[in-house]
């Protein structure tokens, strides 16, 4: 019996998209939520803010989309962050570690690391939009990268509250 | 009897679609109308009104009955807009060579318009409407901002409507010129629609011209933002593409459908057109891709980092298995199309080594940068990477894979050009050097770039692209313009046969025409997707329950439904077009019923028969 041709068209369609829709369950699945807006109050402890400043670098900062912490092999798109701290404190005159991280993370193309693109956003604007609480608590963390960390919620620097 | 079967059929699941429509608007009212509550009109009457921000669509949300009833809309749009760009050209070169095929051609092109053109409009106003509904207080910002637009679109819809008509039914009425000057105004009136709509979405990716908190401070910079002239060129390419692939298709069906040897070669020509237009477009259409995605990266490198390396990155492994069917499929069609000619083709030696080309770059381009394996595993490889194939799965690799992937289709197109022909120039020999000199230089300068991209530095990595796609380009337009050239006068070894073709290169044009529609679908998904969280990125947050991404594997699926429904529905529009060549209703004589007894075509009761 020969099969009519709607059938068989309606056959390979199906087959076709069939197949494609298997290869989109072969790759990875991962939902991405919207990003958490982080408890950050008085009384935080310098160890509570590293920690949500790694939170906050894995999630609604974006950081380790572009960042690596630790990669040994292969080309870098941008610098790798581990032992940043040390480096930190005398990559520009004039500025310790915490006045450095907040450049690069309030006005990111001040200084650019010499091989890389000038291609990071302002992180207190949108769309990432990170409170200076929160640019606080990432300036800790990346503190422990190859040093220790010293900032608190008091810390001020350069560019709190809208300055410079 | 055998007749009225279906359509009673048809009647009846007419019957039922209004039904589920009309149950489903219920459904939406009444579940967005609150339940009165007994004694309380004094309660009520002092009741604030309040603006919803979000309304839900029951069952599958909202984002997935707005994202289906766009993606159906771009799609139709996508053919409406391209169907008149080629049937205009092929029209231009019968009128050019007097070759009436040509002319018949663009008219069969041209048919499957009208239909096509009230389904697109109608999914129009149900996306519109169903923006106003579902979206109301972010459709209404868009509005804020674009109101100016709407009536100029309006206008120009009237406009469009009005040249796809007299076009359509002024085939052969007009003089040629005139009919020619409809058509170019049909194609312009089209271009200007789109380029409008897509000030709106591009907008919502990369706003420019407002504050930021969205306060509109130039129209003319919401308008011409970022991506919205890459996203203007690459839609044109792709609508072409994907029109031709469409307008295959249907060549297609009615090829296999053909009952004559006459029929079957129209039809085999008209695929052939069909696919020529469509794969003509899809080459360059990864240079319009980069510079779109690049146009992104300058925009917002968080952006562009989402795109290709945070949450949509393994889409693109997806894509590359649908550009690498396209192109297998593509030159396999051109290679079984070898078979028309008469004779032994010696030319036909080649495949094989450009299958071997093109299975290679096809597999480099599919191969991802890590892939997914079990702890044990990736301690046995030292990192998610392989340590070999790993080194296939960067842009370096895939970049080199997809121009050399080009070349080799291109190269396809040419072997097919000059099957039965021998060129017959006193320089030859000459020509023929220098094109395989062209060929092969640029393909060598290709895979340099592609391994000094190993070599360098990030920066100086992402500008290698750009000699490598033109440097390609040149190949294309350098090679073309020799051969056509060399070609002028050439000497025939064997006629075209036209109907000569294996019933599977077909199915393949059919195939074609569903991995190009998969691919937009696609393609779509993630170019609205990549703004997340924002309805308009870094502007307007997206607060409702839809707002988080949702994994590939459900996007899918998504597409894949669209596309069914897509093809469900142009299966619609190809039946209605081939009733203009259906013969005529005849009523039985001494009969007071209509009988469905038919004769041949424009078969005779005077209320029936055409003028």
């Amino acid at each position: 019996m020969r099969i009519p041709l709607i059938l068989r068209i309606g056959a390979l369609v199906l087959a076709t998209t069939g197949f494609y829709t298997y290869v989109g369950q072969m790759v990875p699945q991962k939902e991405v939520l919207p990003p958490r807006e982080s408890t950050i109050g008085p009384g935080m402890t310098t160890d509570d803010m590293v920690r949500i400043g790694r939170e906050i670098m894995e999630g609604k900062g974006l950081c380790l989309t572009c960042h690596t912490i630790g990669k040994t092999s292969g080309p870098l798109r941008f610098p790798d962050l581990a032992g940043v701290d040390s480096r930190a404190k005398t990559r520009v005159a004039g500025l310790n570690d915490v006045e450095y991280f907040a450049q690069s993370l309030y006005e990111p193309t001040a200084f650019v690391v010499p091989g890389f693109p000038p291609a990071m956003p302002p992180i207190n604007k949108p769309p990432i939009g990170l409170t200076d609480q929160e640019i606080l608590c990432v300036i800790a963390y990346l503190q422990t990268l190859g040093g220790t960390p010293t900032v608190t919620l008091e810390t001020k620097h350069h560019y709190y509250g809208g300055g410079k | 009897m055998t007749q009225s079967v279906p359509r009673k059929l048809i009647i009846l699941l007419a019957l039922v679609a209004g039904l589920v429509t009309i149950a489903g608007t219920g459904r939406i009212l009444h579940a967005q109308t609150p339940a009165p509550q007994a004694g309380a009109p004094a309660q009520d009457q002092s009741k604030p009104y309040t603006e919803a921000e979000y309304r839900t669509f029951p069952k599958v949300g909202s984002r997935v009955a707005i994202w289906a009833v766009a993606q159906l809309h771009l799609l139709f749009a996508a053919f409406v807009l391209a169907v008149p760009i080629f049937a205009f050209i092929i029209e231009v070169i019968g009128y050019k060579t007097g070759d009436l095929r040509y002319d018949r051609l663009a008219y069969e092109f041209t048919k499957l318009l009208s239909v096509s053109f009230s389904l697109t409009a109608t999914f129009g106003a149900a996306l519109t409407f169903m923006l106003i509904v579902l979206y109301p207080k972010f459709t209404n910002y868009l509005m804020s901002v674009f109101s100016p637009t709407f009536l100029p679109y309006v206008l120009l819809f009237f406009a469009e409507a009005f040249f796809l008509y007299t076009y359509y039914y002024g085939w052969g009425k007009f003089h040629p010129l005139l009919h020619l000057g409809l058509g170019l105004g049909l194609n312009l009136v089209g271009t200007a629609i789109m380029f409008i709509a897509n000030a709106w979405l591009t907008f919502m990716m990369s706003p420019h011209g407002v504050s930021d908190a969205g306060a509109v401070l130039s129209l003319k910079d919401a308008i011409f933002n970022p991506t919205w002239m890459p996203i203007n060129v690459h839609r044109v390419i792709a609508n072409v593409a994907f029109g031709g692939s469409i307008a295959g298709a249907y060549a297609a069906f009615k090829f296999l459908q053909a009952e004559t040897d006459e029929e079957r070669a129209h039809y085999d020509w008209m695929g052939y057109i069909g696919n020529f237009v469509a794969i003509s477009a899809f080459l360059p259409l990864p240079f319009a891709g980069y510079w779109l995605a690049k146009e992104i990266y300058a925009f917002s490198q968080t952006l562009g980092l989402t795109m290709m390396g945070g949450a949509f990155s393994w889409l693109f492994i997806i894509q590359a298995v649908l550009i690498g069917n396209l192109f297998l499929a593509a030159n396999y069609y051109l290679w079984l199309g070898m078979g028309r000619v008469e004779g032994q083709q010696p030319l036909q030696k080649f495949i094989k080594y450009l299958l071997v080309a093109v299975t290679l770059c096809f597999m480099v381009w599919a191969t991802p940068r890590s892939i997914i394996a079990t702890v044990s595993e990736i301690r046995a490889m030292g990192g998610s990477a392989h340590p070999i194939l790993g080194y296939l799965g960067v842009m370096s690799a895939k970049n080199t894979a997809v121009n050399i992937l080009i070349l080799t289709t291109f190269m396809s197109f040419l072997l097919y050009r000059r099957t039965g022909k021998v060129a017959a120039v006193p320089w030859a020999k000459k020509g023929h050097t220098a094109q395989l000199a062209i060929f092969a230089l640029v393909a060598l300068f290709v895979i340099f770039l592609g391994v000094y991209g190993y070599f360098v530095e990030a920066t100086v990595r992402i500008k290698l692209s750009v000699p490598q796609v033109l440097s390609v380009l040149f190949a294309m337009i350098s090679i073309t313009a020799i051969d056509v050239f060399l070609f002028r006068g050439a000497r025939r070894t064997g006629e075209v046969r036209w109907g000569h073709i294996p019933p599977i290169s077909q199915y393949v044009l059919i195939f074609i025409a569903v991995t190009f529609t998969w691919l937009m679908g696609l393609m779509g998904y993630v170019r609205s997707g990549l703004r997340q969280h924002w309805h308009v990125y870094g502007v307007i947050r997206d607060r409702s329950v839809d707002a988080f991404t949702p994994t590939l594997g459900f996007a899918t699926k998504v597409v894949s439904v669209t596309v069914l429904l897509f093809f469900l529905l142009i299966g619609v529009v190809f039946w209605i077009s081939s009733l203009h060549d259906r013969p005529d209703f005849r009523r039985v004589k001494g009969s007071d019923d209509l009988s469905p007894e038919q004769t041949g075509a424009h078969g005779h009761d005077p209320r029936h028969a055409r003028v």
